[in-house]
């Protein structure tokens, strides 16, 4: 009796830790595949899924958060999958978020990604659609690198056209490599902008130096980027010899206009300064106006001795000393 | 005329006659599993002895087996995955396989060739030795004492055995993968658990089920139907071992084909 109490203590045992390991591995599956947490679905259009299949993640950020539900077909030819995504990362996948087809590693099991999405838009509810942007085909790729090895064949071939010339001494690289007086005039010419490339730095260095003097404390520049009173000083000087020039602006306007009016014949400064034929009258008026005057002068001189104006004249010289 | 009456004529072939009528036999005895099983007395003294002898005496070599296989398994796959250079998938293929066919498959052919065998002999030895007879006139159903009991002890613990298999096989393989890959046991694990499914463990927990009923109702077939004579209680010991890992490779292929459908529908 004692016995069969043993034995039926030892297959509890026995049991039941078989229990605890089965219990432990599904809750450690669940717990780790999401399958008790509550989640939301989401579904994308693709043309084609790649051999995705029903079980594989559904990734976010590098994280997992969720798996595909379902593969349907849509529309004419095209596939939907049906996602099963956490509750968690509902706030963090925007309405304008896309949704891709990725792979897990190099040789590893098809994935969805959703990437992108922008704070404006907001979170996803359950049932939206994301953009469907189709993952990067394989065959295509291999058609362009296909293209790029043709390309390359024709590049090798070119090359070796041109290294041959190059070999044979043909054209300027040709004949550098190969001709010895043409490479010892590359060589010197090569020396001389050696050197100028040595007296640049030289006189770069200098405007350094130069710059550098001018920048220092106490200097016009430096009190012109640094001393704001200068600087208002200097504007103040500006904007006043800036009214300076509007005023000689203005002034050589006039002297303009002025200018033109002597050149012009309409008016007495401009007719004396332009008529030929006027300047010669005023001449002989001039002329005529001289010998009147000489003619006056000795009219008045005759006056001076004669009876009526003889005692004023004296008068007027008496008043005169 | 007289000698015409002695030899019965076979219906088919006598090799077929002998198949198909082995074959009908088999089918009734399993039908009267099914008919008594749900009626009393249910002899649970006798289970929990089985529960024992069948479960827990097995248990030393299905884990030491079981921890054997995780190391190996582990060390022969690994070449074939370094050369793709995804030797870190180590703990996900050795889960896929211990859970979904290894563990079940190895526990229940241990388990064929050790309580199998033990069950035939003991209850062909019964037969020979005219006990089961004693038994019936005893007023002991014989069928329900020996071979209900013995069929739901291995039922029940053959799906037991087989999470102490998978739990030592998975160690086992950690230990591999850890002083080769230098993979800690919480990242072993999450990679492991990662790769299998609710699918998968419960067609493993149903699987082990139902080899765990072929093993036990197998074995009590054999022995009650041994022939009388020392020689008979081998030939049934013998032939309970190899009929039953027969039906648990069927099986086994069976299971698989359903779950797969279920797996892809």
């Amino acid at each position: 009796m004692r016995n069969d109490n043993k034995k039926s203590v030892i297959v509890g045992v026995f049991v039941l830790v078989g229990i605890i390991i089965f219990i432990a591995g599904i809750l450690t599956m669940g717990g780790q595949q999401k399958k008790f947490v509550k989640s939301i679905r989401l579904n994308a259009v693709f043309d084609d899924i790649g051999g995705l299949q029903t079980g594989n993640n559904v990734w976010f950020s590098g994280v997992k958060i969720g798996t595909v539900r379902k593969i349907n077909f849509y529309g004419e030819s095209q596939v939907e999958i049906v996602m099963s995504v956490e509750n968690e990362a509902q706030e963090y996948i925007r309405k304008d978020s896309k949704a891709t087809i990725g792979s897990d590693g190099l040789i590893g099991n098809k994935i969805i990604v959703i990437y992108g999405g922008t704070t404006q838009a907001p979170p996803v509810q359950d049932g939206d659609r994301l953009i469907a942007v189709m993952p990067l085909d394989t065959d295509k790729m291999m058609s362009t690198l296909q293209e790029n090895n043709k390309n390359l064949v024709t590049i090798t071939e070119n090359l070796k056209v041109l290294t041959t010339k190059i070999a044979e001494g043909k054209g300027m690289v040709g004949a550098v490599m190969t001709d010895s007086l043409l490479a010892e005039s590359f060589k010197n010419t090569m020396s001389a902008f050696e050197r100028a490339a040595v007296r640049s730095n030289v006189v770069i260095s200098d405007i350094n130096k130069i710059t550098t003097n001018l920048y220092k404390e106490g200097t016009l520049i430096y009190d012109l980027t640094n001393d704001k009173e200068t600087y208002q000083n200097l504007k103040s000087s500006v904007e006043g010899l800036q009214a300076t020039i509007e005023n000689t602006k203005e002034l050589s306007d006039g002297l303009k206009v002025t200018m033109d009016k002597l050149n012009d014949s309409d008016n007495a400064l401009g007719l004396m300064l332009n008529d030929a034929e006027f300047a010669e009258k005023l001449k002989s008026t001039m002329i005529n106006t001289d010998s009147a005057t000489m003619n006056l002068n000795k009219g008045l001189e005759a006056l001076e001795y004669t009876w009526p104006f003889r005692r004023g004249f004296k008068r007027m010289e008496k008043d005169n000393n | 005329m007289a000698e015409s009456n002695d030899v019965i004529k076979p219906v088919l072939t006598k090799k077929l006659d002998e198949f198909f009528s082995g074959l009908a036999k088999a089918f009734r005895f399993v039908k009267r599993f099914f008919q008594e099983v749900w009626f009393p007395p249910y002899e649970f003294r006798e289970i929990l002895r089985q529960c024992y002898e069948i479960g827990y005496r097995s248990l030393p070599l299905i884990s030491l087996t079981g921890f054997i296989i995780g190391i190996v398994f582990t060390n022969q796959s690994r070449p074939s995955l370094a050369e793709f250079g995804a030797a870190s998938w180590l703990p996900a293929l050795i889960s896929i396989a211990v859970v979904r066919a290894l563990g079940p498959l190895v526990t229940a052919l241990i388990a064929s060739g050790k309580v199998g065998s033990s069950i035939g002999a003991e209850i062909g030895s019964m037969n020979v030795t005219e006990q089961i007879d004693a038994m019936e006139v005893s007023a002991i159903n014989p069928f329900k004492y020996l071979v209900i009991t013995r069929t739901l002890a291995a039922t029940f613990m053959i799906p037991v055995l087989v999470m102490y298999t998978d739990f030592v096989a998975l160690m086992g393989s950690f230990l591999s993968v850890n002083a080769n890959e230098l993979v800690s046991m919480s990242t072993f694990f999450v990679q492991v658990f990662e790769a299998i499914s609710f699918l998968d463990i419960f067609s493993s927990v149903i699987k082990s089920l139902i080899f765990g009923f072929t093993i036990g109702i197998v074995g009590c077939y054999k022995g009650y139907n041994s022939s009388r004579g020392t020689e008979g209680v081998g030939q049934a010991a013998n032939s309970a071992v190899v009929m039953s890992m027969f039906l648990i490779f069927v099986e086994e292929l069976l299971i698989m084909q359903i779950v797969n459908a279920i797996r892809y529908a």
